[in-house]
């Protein structure tokens, strides 16, 4: 049976790639740093392939058709979409028998995501994805959630949906150590007047529910009150999916930063897993 | 009824990759059913109308960027568009 070895979240701002330098300096180390750590953990423990939670930015899907989860399940896909995005466009390798077993075990667990053989990979999932593997080698399970287009998934149903994505990943028997990784948030707002806004308060309270291990008092949060902290707030379901898949597991904060040269609170939380 | 046209009209437009700042491009508006309100401000470049015509914030942020309107030009634009906001959310009731 497959080991969950790692778990973190990471805020995943375009910027942190395509503008690096025009955030202070001390601020970008420390944010750099706590990935640093993660990569060099994931390298010394034999990760063999990760599962990314993250959200739909109108890459994959549109209006016509906008599926609340799906997985990646193909050989491989490609990324980053963003012309601008100072990554290597590549063909990122996938594990189909994961991600298949992921999808099946979700359906059976009365869940049902969408699956995709060959997803674009935004910078949503590749700014986390080449931190944890710069030479894009890593076997990918890209997991895509709606957080932009109204209705979402309620956020009890996120948490709901990873406690079932950390059983499913449990019982595959195909690989030993898999790293679950969510990306996206914090707080920030794009496309609407508070631009460039973060909140901090908000941010640093979030966090501080995953250090206590208590996340309830967000679950059942509605999303006008989660929009008080920025359209992009939305984002925290897939910090929420990870909170749940290796839940009773508390997150440490690795790095907080609000990095208004990125317009958003950028954080790095990695849950304190017992073997 | 025509909004869903608005988002599909620009996220093509967006996807054609024929927007340039400063350049007219060369892109077939009627093919989307649009109102005429919708049609002028798609035409004019009018980021304050497309807003108010209510546009999903991500379509309007590329939206902006490719007509040439970093964030802080846009959201001059927007500012005059700001409503008060006078809920507060739990994080700052608990101190935060």
């Amino acid at each position: 049976m497959a080991e969950i070895t790692m778990a973190y979240c990471s805020s995943h701002a375009p910027m942190m790639a395509a503008a690096r330098e025009s955030a202070e300096e001390g601020q970008r180390n420390r944010f750099f740093a706590a990935l640093e750590g993660i990569r060099e953990d994931a390298r010394r423990s034999g990760v063999q392939a990760c599962v990314v939670v993250s959200n739909e930015h109108f890459t994959n899907f549109f209006l016509e058709n906008f599926p609340q989860l799906c997985i990646g399940v193909g050989e491989q896909n490609w990324g980053p979409t963003e012309a601008w995005l100072p990554i290597d466009k590549a063909w990122i390798p996938g594990h189909p028998a994961l991600a298949n077993h992921l999808a099946r075990s979700l359906l059976s667990a009365g869940f049902d995501p969408a699956f995709s053989h060959q997803l674009e990979l935004d910078h949503g999932v590749m700014t986390v994805y080449h931190e944890l593997d710069p030479d894009l080698q890593l076997p990918l399970v890209p997991i895509v959630e709606n957080c932009a287009v109204h209705p979402m998934m309620p956020l009890r149903r996120c948490y709901e949906f990873g406690v079932a994505l950390g059983q499913a990943v449990r019982s595959f028997t195909g690989l030993d150590r898999v790293a679950l990784v969510g990306a996206g948030g914090l707080s920030h707002f794009i496309g609407v007047p508070r631009v460039g806004d973060i909140d901090e308060g908000f941010d640093r309270w979030f966090l501080d529910l995953l250090e206590r291990g208590d996340v309830n008092g967000v679950l059942d949060m509605p999303d006008d009150e989660l929009e008080l902290a920025g359209n992009g707030a939305h984002e925290i379901r897939s910090w929420l999916a990870i909170a749940g898949a290796v839940a009773p597991a508390r997150g440490r904060t690795l790095a907080y930063e609000p990095i208004y040269p990125w317009i958003t609170g950028m954080g790095v939380s990695r849950f304190q897993l017992t073997p | 009824m025509s909004l869903y046209q608005l988002h599909r009209a620009i996220f093509d437009y967006l996807r054609a990759g024929e927007v340039k700042a400063g350049a007219a491009p060369d892109f077939d508006l009627g093919r989307y059913d649009l109102t005429e309100e919708e049609r002028k401000a798609f035409e004019a470049k009018d980021v304050a109308a497309v807003y108010q015509l209510g546009l999903h914030p991500v379509l309007l942020n590329g939206y902006c960027r490719a007509i040439g309107y970093g964030r802080d030009e846009y959201r001059d634009i927007l500012s005059a568009h700001v409503v008060p906001e006078t809920r507060t959310g739990r994080w700052h009731k608990d101190g935060a």
